[in-house]
């Protein structure tokens, strides 16, 4: 049923371009001028989050994001980031694509691979079951995808990489993130502008959530002393063991289905991964499927 | 009476006279432009919308079955083809070859847009001549 609610009543994300896989990596980026703004529901084993973002391209292949996604009720997950092109956690973050390679081919065709840079800060405390919440800190992300794309038939695969900054002892984990999509556009929706646009994709994702660390005594002892956190003036020892978060170090393998419907500058996207394949660590509750439901608007006047 | 008649006459000459002479202008009228890589509504919506834009455009038609941007021109315009690819890329497509009707001069081989400060290489349909005409050719 809470599926069902996530997947009809939120609103979720689409990524900027319109192309729309709503999991994995991909390359298209906004026109010059043009501008989306949008919002997503996602879910994963019990926990709801919604996402609004702001894209604007800057250029025709270089692009900007903010994206803020927040949590509306609280689970026991590892930092982690299941989407390619947001964060999966509480964070603001501020994204720059840049399509650096962009050959078009034909009618319709076009090979490409995009850039991503990212910088985020958390923005809420989220409780946790292994200690007290982490401290809010920056985090960086390094994404790239590269991909085919035809009127029929869609291919991505993409690789990002996010990790944190240490403040007051606290560490999250860092995450890898792969992506694979295959996007079908069958003929009964191949229609001519300006008449709908549907397609559909198969998305599967690999993460590999790395250990996340902090000085707190209750955690499990995994090095004998913590090292020095440092000022400009000088460096404290902090009391007590330094520790892997137990909600942390992880693998999963996820694959899925997502549609994305666009029309008179709107888009619909929805989708949902099933866990091929997962190995949770500590007391972090079994992922499942997750799902994405998300609508966006385009601005598309371009430039005068 | 009769002179009020002629001076009538001669309003309406003078008027006349006026539109007639109103220079002849040259302009682009009609742009059928190829354009690679236009996959998506979103994408041909954001074309049609930012082409749209340019002055001196009329109607924009983006097919996405033939990768084309079909453009109806104002008279009068001070449209330029430059312009036009400017935008495509600016959009992040690329275009290319292009038939064009426009109105303009032909010198040797070289077809001008006047107005546009655009001209053309149209080989031997072009006639050396001070006239202002009317034609449609390929753009490469």
């Amino acid at each position: 049923m809470k599926v069902v609610l996530a997947l009809f009543c939120g609103v979720l994300r689409l990524w900027a371009d319109g192309h729309g896989p709503a999991f994995g990596l991909s390359t298209a980026t906004l026109g010059a001028g043009d501008a989306s703004l949008g919002t997503a529901m996602m879910w994963r084993s019990g926990v709801y989050m919604l996402a609004p973002y702001f894209s604007y391209g800057v250029t025709g292949n270089f692009q900007v994001s903010v994206s803020s996604p927040f949590h509306l009720n609280h689970g026991n997950h590892p930092v982690g980031r299941f989407t390619g092109l947001m964060p999966g956690d509480p964070e603001t973050e501020v994204l720059a694509a840049w399509r650096f390679h962009h050959n078009l081919t034909g009618v319709g065709t076009r090979n490409e691979s995009t850039l991503y840079v990212g910088s985020s800060v958390s923005t809420q405390h989220e409780p946790r079951t292994d200690g007290p919440p982490f401290h809010r800190m920056p985090g960086f992300y390094l994404g790239a995808a590269t991909g085919h794309i035809s009127r029929r038939f869609y291919v991505w695969s993409g690789v990002g990489y996010q990790r944190f900054a240490s403040v007051g002892g606290d560490h999250p984990n860092p995450t890898l993130l792969g992506s694979l999509v295959l996007g079908w556009r069958p003929p009964f929706l191949d229609k001519e502008f300006p008449k709908p646009d549907g397609r559909f994709f198969w998305e599967t994702t690999g993460e590999s959530l790395g250990p996340g660390w902090r000085y707190e005594p209750s955690l499990i002892p995994d090095t004998p002393s913590a090292p020095p956190v440092c000022d400009s003036h000088h460096c404290v020892t902090p009391p007590g063991p330094t520790g892997i978060v137990a909600v942390s170090k992880s693998q999963a393998v996820f694959s899925g289905p997502t549609f994305l419907w666009t029309w008179r500058g709107v888009a619909l996207q929805s989708g949902i991964l099933f866990a091929l394949w997962r190995g949770p660590s500590g007391v972090q509750p079994v992922d499942r499927y997750r799902a994405v439901v998300g609508v966006s608007y385009f601005f598309l006047k371009g430039r005068k | 009476m009769i002179r009020s008649m002629k001076s009538a006459f001669r309003g309406i000459a003078v008027a006349m006279l006026l539109l007639a002479v109103e220079p002849v202008r040259a302009e682009y009228l009609l742009i059928q432009l190829k354009v690679y890589g236009l996959d998506c509504e979103v994408c041909a919506r954001g074309v049609s919308a930012s082409v749209g834009r340019l002055a001196g455009v009329e109607t924009v038609v983006v097919s996405l079955k033939k990768g084309t941007v079909e453009l109806l021109l104002a008279r009068g315009n001070k449209f330029k083809m430059s312009d036009l690819r400017n935008r495509i890329r600016e959009n992040g497509f690329r275009p290319m070859e292009a038939t064009v009707t426009a109105v303009g001069r032909s010198n040797g081989s070289k077809f001008e847009v006047l107005g546009s400060g655009e001209s053309y290489d149209i080989g031997s349909r072009a006639a050396k001549t001070d006239a202002i005409v009317e034609i449609s050719f390929e753009v490469h």
